[in-house]
Parts: structure tokens; C-alpha cells; sequence
């Protein structure tokens, strides 16, 4: 269930192993091992899987518990504050503000779950954003907006692939690396920009509108409503078919009532998210529906999920960030799994790119000092959201979340007027709480300093 | 350091009376850098390689990179300007800022931290001392604005400190914490987005500032300082080394402390000798040493003395080192490293208010972006030599680090690239970076040395 390692006590491990039914044969394994195994995946009803669940929490792994607390503070506060907060228009506003630092907080993530740092992440998302426009200019290369998107990816992939190979084989300090990175990268992106701007608004242009469309671009109510049961009904399939063949073969499966919960749950969230998205908030006209960055960043969360959660690689990437020199005596190849990290978080910084590029559709040297903005809000996004600085804890959720409360912060603040410099203050104040929350909450775990 | 027994300098047995520490024990000899037991000029000049190729380098790298810089730059610049003294005088200024910068970060990454509020606290430091000699304001007299920037900066550095330094939570997200806060602390202390500060060149209290890195020292001034310099350098060295042979110390060889004295006596005319060439117009005189020379070199004497010279600098080196060593000896990890925050950020303050000086007196929020201040800083401190993983480097280092970089922004933007010009100052700095870093890896590659995972 929990890719966490919890170092429960064996005196904590839940009440109610010996006397639970058939199902748990593997619990009756030596104490020894069985206090190595999250109490989550022991339990066997509802109660004992929310007791294990407040355990660990207390026992300083709490997860996502601080940042969607954090979530609804910041919801709750700016709604006070300004009643059109969490109105419609504002809402959605938001949301896509946000999905900017959701994915790029998903790109450090791959680097800092290893214990390593990529500086480079925002940089390389300008890279990618100038390169997708400059590819589509019908005075230009004039590729398809699908050729030049692949590019794209595919140069920031080099990218990552050339920084991750001198911190993997070299052992060169990723910091150092990342950060030579960027310095190069600030260079390249203004040769590739030629020096002056380059725009994708241009309607005439098929390619051009397509790319525009990705992030300005919405979906019909009732396609929204549609895609949403089907995304439901899949997901819902996907969990329920998962713990029935694991019970079907006798192994450790949550209880029944929790996988309807997550069900419900899921379905509350989707419902009220194509619901608000579907609501007109134009002031004049119409402007309703869920925007396409919404899947977008589903997809790219969904993909990194299952990639890190239930993939050998994943599993790779967590043993290396919890303990590189026990992963490697195990047998994992660690510069294989390093430069694919890099590799994959480039990418992820190349995606943010073309949605940054359709964002801002021109793009001038500015984005340069954008990005070097977007760089350390990135890796505060993925702390803020519960990723450790030091490896091996996190997952791809966390950076959604975490971009979530700094585009919140930021929509808020400049919702009730306040000018940009005291909404660092704020996100700086935020991403000091998450560490200093961090650090005490893990005085309480045992066997941790 | 990590010679094997086997390296140890020959002649430590015929050496006379002042080798007595050297009879100890062979596994203690073995720990001892080569230098100290070396007694003749050649036999240190052998252990100086030595130790330069099993990694240890020191300001090598850097000295050869500016020396390659400086021809390169020569070379290719049209009517090879590069070395004329007013590109040179010019250059000085413009890497002070990044000097002073990597000195600070170079206290806090002796430490095995990172300080990414640098840059910020530099520029809230300058405008908070410009802010308070302005006449129709504070007034203040512009030595009790600096020093007041100076305990300011030192306090934030305090704050921080404590909280990486008692609550243990990482350098890394403090300072970041600390760079979005005082990014957005200084738009708030200019006043705005479209704030603006300025020293008047008209006033003497507020011409004093303006002259730090703008104000030049008269050439018969020059020659004094230079000479009063060179004296007291050559005294100190000197008579520690004599001091240390009456005693019966290891001492280094005369002829290497005289061979010092001369480099610095030759660096010092050389410096002298630039900066008096007049490199003003045929109408307009400029000619003299700029102050800020004097001010880079005191900062560098002090910060050398506290890391060479004094208990907290050798704790700072022995927490770099191994932190729980350090810790069972008996070192207050929290207080060195809190006092190390401290001094660091109150360098950067120093270093904010020469920064507005070098922009003719001006603070305004285009005057520098604080990420990239603090990025140039690291960058400058690590290409002068010092590890990003604690207990190596020197104050030194970051001045070299600084001009280094300094050098290169300057040289590319005299190549008249035309469009290619602004990207090179970004790129070439970057790969001098990878470069560095590179070289040090692979240098730390020889034999009996650790390898990381």
C-alpha cells in the first residue's frame, strides 16, 4: 500500500493480527518481519486501517495530511478575505495558474526522491517552451504543432540525459551540474529565441491554434461529464478488480468498505471539479467547461504514479534515495536508474514547457527570469507538498499538491490586492512552516533523529 | 590529505634540532602534510606537488584559468583590449561584488551547508545603507550606516543559523525560505516595484559610499598604501616564521618565505602600476587605485585570519570535516555554525553596498536579480576551489573564484558577438563551472582517495 518504509516499534504493530480470518496467513510470518511491514497492509477492517493509518501519521510519516491542510487554510482564509475566492472563474483561474508549478514540481521530484538536486528544471521547461514555438512558425521549420511537441520533449530528454550521465558517471555534485546546466541553458534558450520574441497566437495557422489550445482550450460540458464516468469508471474498476484478485489469492488487501470510500471519494472530487468547471463564468458571453490542462496533468500524474509506485524502476528510484550504498550492493545499477531519473525529470520540465509556451503565447528573453523563478518555487512546491530534501520519501501527488498551495497563495494574494513582493514573503513563510513540520514531526518517529 | 606512509618526505631523519615533533610515530608522521616536514626549498617544492597531484590543488586550477582566460580574452578582443588597465580596473570592480559574495558563501559551505539568501540579503543590506545616509531621511554619517547594515545582515544571518543550526532543518530550504522573503523584502525597502535609491556624489557623507567602488586613492597614496602593505606582510611572515624556529618548531624554509614576499611585493606593484596609468580621456584624468581594492583586501586579511588563525575557524573546518568528529571533541555544533550564518550574511551585506557603489551609486529593482547573484556567488566559490561538501576551501579561493568570473562576464561582452554576446556571458560561465568541478572530481579520483557512492 505505502511505499513508506515505517519503522513501527514491534509492541506498535495493530491489535487484531492473531485473531483475523483466513487471510492472514503471511502475517503469522517471525515477529522480525512483520515489524517491518507498514501496519496499513495488516489491517483488516475499516477501524484497524484508520488506527494504523493515525499511527503512522503520528509517527511522523503524515503524508499528504499537512499539505491538504494547508490546502483548505489557504482556502479558507482567502475566501474571508475575498468572497470571489473560491467563485467559478477564480477557481479554474487557479487551477491552471498552478498546473505550471504541479508539473514542474513533479519534475524535481524524480531528482529529489534519488537525494539529488536538479537546479535545472525551470530552465529547461524555457528550453522546451521556446524550441516547441520556434518549431511551428510557418516561416521557419514549420513542423506540425505533434513533431514539434515530440522535439521538444526530446531535446529537453537529451538535456536531462547529458546532466544526469556527468552526476551518475562522474559522480560530479548534482547541484553543481544542474547549476552549470542552467547558466548553459540561459545561453542556449536566448540563441534559440534569436534574440527576439517568438508568438504561437497567430489563428491562421492551424499548428499554431492547436498549440493554444492546450492551454486556453476547453472541453464541452457534456464532454466533460462523459469523460469523467469513463475516467471514474476505469479508475473504479482498476482498484476494485486490483483487491479482489489480491484477495481472490489470499494476499494482504485493504478492507473492502475503504476501497468504496476512495471510490466515493474520487468520484465527490471529479464530480465537483467538472461541476465548477462547467458552471459559465464569463462576465459577458459564455466561457464554461473543463479545460484540457486538466487531463493534461491527470495523465502526467497518473503516469509518474503507476511509474514510481509500481514499477521496478520506481522501486529502484526509492532504494537508491533511501540508501544508495545498500541499493547498489543489492544489485541495482545505480547510474542506469540516475540517468533516467534526470532524464525523466527533464522531460517532465520539457512538458511544463509547452504548457508554459501555450500559456504565454509569445515568448520573449523575459522567460528567462521567469524560469529562474520557477526553479526554486518548484522545489518548494515538491517540500511544500511532503517530498524530503534528503531522499527516498515522496511521491508524484505531492508536487500537485504542493504547486496547488503556491498558485492558491499566489491567485489569493493578488485577488486581494496585494503586490507581488509580499506573496514571496508568504510562500517563503509557507515553505519554512512545511520544513519546520517536517523536521518536528519526525522527532516523534522512532529511530529517527 | 591522505599521503601513505611510504610518502613521507626523505630527510626527516638527518634533519637537525628542529626535528624533533617529526620523530613521533610513524602512523602520526603520515597524517602530516608533506609541507611541514619538508626543510629545504626544493624538498617543500616536491611535497607541494605531491600533494597537488593526489587532488589536493588548492588555487592552482583557478590561477591557471585566469591566466588562460586573461590570454584567450587578449587574443580574441578586437585591438586586444582585453589587458589595457582600464578594462582591467574595470574588471576589479565588477567581480568585487562577486568576491566579497563568494568569501561569505565560502564560510557557509566550509560548513557543509549552503546559503541560497545571499544574494538577497546582499541587495536588502545595500539599500538599507543607502536608505539611511539619504539627507532628507535618516542622515545617518555613513560609517554607522554601513555597520548598521552590517549588524542587520548579521542578524538575518542569525535567524537562519539558528534555525538550520538547532532545529536541523536543512540549510537548503532555510535559505531558500530566506531568498523568496528578502527578494520580496527588498522590493518592499525600495519602495515598490519602481523603487529607486540613490547616493548623492555631492554630498561627503553620502559620497563616501559612492566612492567605495567608484573613488579612486591619489598615486603617491597608492604607492604609500602599497609600500606600508608589502612591509607589514613581509613583517608578520617573517617574523611567525622566525618566531616559530627560535622555538624549535617546524618552520618553512627562508628562501620560501622570502620567495612569498617578493610574489606579494611583485602583485602589489603590479596592481599599483595598472591602476596609475591615467585611463581617462585625453581631456579627462583618472588614474589611482580604487578603494575598493584596499576594502576586498581587508576583508580577505580577516577572513583568512579567522579561518587560518583562530579556534573558530579550525572548528569550522573540523565540522566541514566530520560533523560527529567534531561533535565529540567537544565542539558546539550549533554555536559555530550559527555564528558561521551570521558572518556569512554580514559579508553579503558588505557586499550589497559595494554592488549599488559599482552601479554609480544607484539601487533601483533592476539594479541586479537576487537568483542570480546568489548563483554567481556559489558558482564563484566553488571554481576558486572550495568543495561543496564541507572542510575544504579558503577565502582566497572565493576572491579568485570572483574575479575569475568577473573576468569572463567583462571579456565576452567586449568580443562584439552581436546577438551571440549576452548568451556567452551566460554559457561560458557555465561550462568554467562544469570545468572546475570536473577537474576537481576527477583530480580527487588518484590513489587513497574516497570515492562517493
Amino acid at each position: 500500500m505505502s511505499d513508506i518504509p515505517v519503522t513501527a516499534d514491534p509492541g506498535e504493530t495493530p491489535a487484531g493480527i492473531g485473531d483475523a480470518g483466513t487471510a492472514v496467513d503471511l502475517t503469522a510470518a517471525p515477529e522480525a518481519m512483520t515489524a517491518d511491514v507498514p501496519p496499513e497492509l495488516v489491517a483488516q477492517s475499516l477501524g484497524q486501517y484508520l488506527r494504523a493509518w493515525w499511527l503512522r501519521v503520528r509517527s511522523g510519516n503524515s503524508g499528504v495530511l499537512p499539505v491538504v491542510l494547508a490546502i483548505v487554510v489557504v482556502a479558507v482564509t482567502f475566501q474571508i478575505a475575498n468572497s470571489q475566492f473560491l467563485s467559478s472563474l477564480n477557481l479554474v483561474n487557479l487551477f491552471e495558474q498552478s498546473t505550471v508549478y504541479m508539473v514542474l514540481a513533479m519534475a524535481e521530484i524524480f531528482a529529489l526522491l534519488l537525494g539529488e538536486i536538479d537546479l535545472s528544471v525551470g530552465l529547461v521547461m524555457a528550453f522546451g517552451s521556446v524550441v516547441v514555438a520556434e518549431l511551428v512558425q510557418p516561416t521557419g521549420a514549420n513542423l506540425p504543432w505533434w513533431a514539434a511537441v515530440i522535439v521538444a520533449l526530446l531535446a529537453c530528454s537529451a538535456v536531462g540525459l547529458i546532466q544526469g550521465s556527468a552526476v551518475a558517471l562522474l559522480r560530479m555534485p548534482s547541484f553543481i551540474v544542474t547549476l552549470g546546466g542552467l547558466l548553459i541553458l540561459e545561453g542556449v534558450g536566448i540563441i534559440v529565441l534569436r534574440g527576439s520574441l517568438v508568438g504561437i497566437g497567430n489563428s491562421r495557422f492551424t499548428n499554431e491554434v492547436i498549440l493554444y489550445d492546450i492551454w486556453y482550450g476547453r472541453f464541452g460540458p457534456v464532454v466533460g461529464w462523459i469523460l469523467l464516468a469513463v475516467l471514474l469508471g476505469a479508475a473504479a474498476a482498476g482498484l476494485w478488480l486490483r483487491d479482489a484478485r489480491k484477495r481472490r489469492h489470499g494476499l494482504e488487501t485493504p478492507p473492502r468498505s475503504l476501497t468504496a470510500m476512495k471510490i466515493a471519494l474520487m468520484t465527490v472530487a471529479g464530480v465537483a471539479v467538472v461541476a465548477l468547471c462547467n458552471v459559465n463564468r464569463a462576465h459577458s458571453g459564455t466561457i464554461e467547461g473543463v479545460p484540457y490542462i486538466i487531463p493534461i496533468v491527470l495523465v502526467v500524474l497518473a503516469g509518474w504514479t503507476v511509474l514510481l509506485q509500481r514499477t521496478r524502476f520506481g522501486r529502484y528510484v526509492y532504494a537508491i534515495g533511501g540508501n544508495p550504498e545498500a541499493a547498489r550492493r543489492a544489485g541495482v545499477s545505480l547510474s542506469t536508474v540516475r540517468i533516467w531519473g534526470f532524464v525523466l525529470a527533464a522531460l517532465t520540465s520539457g512538458i511544463a514547457g509547452v504548457l508554459f509556451a501555450s500559456w504565454q503565447v509569445s515568448l520573449t528573453t523575459n522567460i528567462i527570469k521567469t524560469a529562474n523563478s520557477y526553479v526554486l518555487l518548484a522545489v518548494a512546491a515538491a517540500v511544500i507538498g511532503g517530498t524530503s530534501l534528503f531522499g527516498g520519501r515522496g511521491k508524484t501527488i505531492h508536487g500537485v499538491l504542493g504547486g496547488l498551495v503556491i498558485g492558491g497563495i499566489y491567485n489569493g494574494l493578488y485577488l486581494i490586492g496585494v503586490s507581488s513582493q509580499w506573496i514571496d514573503v508568504v510562500v517563503a513563510g509557507v515553505l519554512l512552516a512545511a520544513a519546520i513540520i517536517d523536521v518536528l514531526s519526525r522527532r516523534g518517529a522512532p529511530g529517527q533523529a | 590529505m591522505t599521503a601513505g606512509p611510504g610518502e613521507a618526505p626523505e630527510g626527516t631523519a638527518d634533519a637537525g634540532l628542529a626535528t624533533d615533533l617529526t620523530a613521533a610515530p610513524k602512523a602520526a608522521s603520515a597524517e602530516v602534510p608533506p609541507e611541514l616536514l619538508a626543510q629545504s626549498l626544493r624538498q617543500y617544492l616536491r611535497a607541494w606537488w605531491l600533494r597537488v597531484r593526489s587532488g589536493n590543488s588548492g588555487v592552482l586550477p583557478v590561477v591557471l584559468a585566469i591566466v588562460i582566460v586573461a590570454v584567450t580574452f587578449q587574443i580574441l578582443t578586437p585591438e586586444h583590449a582585453f589587458l589595457r588597465p582600464s578594462n582591467l580596473v574595470y574588471i576589479f570592480g565588477l567581480s568585487t561584488v562577486y568576491m566579497v559574495l563568494a568569501m561569505a558563501e565560502t564560510v557557509v559551505l566550509l560548513l557543509g551547508e549552503i546559503d541560497l539568501s545571499v544574494g538577497a540579503v546582499a541587495l536588502v543590506g545595500g539599500v538599507m545603507a543607502f536608505k539611511l545616509v539619504q539627507q532628507p531621511g535618516p542622515d545617518w554619517p555613513w560609517w554607522a550606516a554601513v555597520l548598521a547594515t552590517l549588524a542587520a545582515c548579521g542578524l538575518i544571518g542569525a535567524i537562519q543559523g539558528t534555525l538550520a543550526a538547532r532545529l536541523r532543518i536543512p540549510s537548503f530550504v532555510v535559505s531558500l525560505s530566506g531568498f523568496l522573503l528578502f527578494s520580496g523584502i527588498l522590493i518592499v525597502v525600495l519602495g515598490g516595484a519602481d523603487g529607486f535609491v540613490a547616493v548623492s556624489t555631492t554630498v561627503p557623507n553620502q559620497r563616501v559610499i559612492y566612492d567605495m567602488v567608484q573613488g579612486l586613492i591619489g598615486i603617491v597614496a597608492g604607492w604609500v598604501a602599497l609600500a606600508v602593505v608589502v612591509a607589514a606582510t613581509a613583517a608578520a611572515l617573517w617574523r611567525r616564521a622566525a618566531a616559530r624556529r627560535r622555538q624549535g618548531l617546524v618552520a618553512p624554509p627562508a628562501s620560501l618565505t622570502l620567495i612569498r614576499i617578493a610574489l606579494v611585493a611583485l602583485v602589489g606593484i603590479a596592481v599599483v602600476v595598472i591602476c596609475t596609468v591615467n585611463r581617462g580621456t585625453p581631456l579627462v584624468t583618472v588614474e589611482g587605485v580604487p578603494w575598493v581594492i584596499p576594502i576586498v583586501l581587508v576583508v580577505l586579511g580577516v577572513w583568512t585570519l579567522l579561518l587560518q588563525r583562530t579556534r573558530f575557524g579550525r572548528y569550522i573546518y573540523a565540522i566541514g570535516g566530520n560533523p560527529e568528529a567534531a561533535r565529540r571533541a567537544g565542539v558546539s555544533l550549533a554555536a559555530v555554525r550559527t555564528w558561521s550564518f551570521a558572518l556569512c550574511s554580514a559579508t553579503a551585506g558588505l557586499g550589497g553596498i559595494l554592488l549599488g557603489s559599482f552601479f554609480f551609486g544607484e539601487y533601483s529593482t533592476n539594479t541586479q536579480d537576487p537568483g542570480q547573484l546568489v548563483l554567481y556567488s556559489v558558482a564563484a566559490a566553488v571554481i576558486g576551489g572550495v568543495s561543496l561538501f564541507g572542510g575544504r576551501g579558503k577565502a582566497i579561493h572565493g576572491v579568485l573564484g570572483g574575479l575569475l568570473i568577473g573576468g569572463i562576464a567583462y571579456g565576452v561582452s567586449l568580443l562584439n558577438l552581436g546577438t551571440l554576446a549576452t548568451p556567452l556571458e551566460y554559457i561560458v560561465p557555465g561550462c568554467v563551472l562544469l570545468a572546475a568541478v570536473l577537474v576537481d572530481v576527477l583530480s580527487r579520483r588518484g590513489p587513497g582517495s574516497v570515492t562517493r557512492v
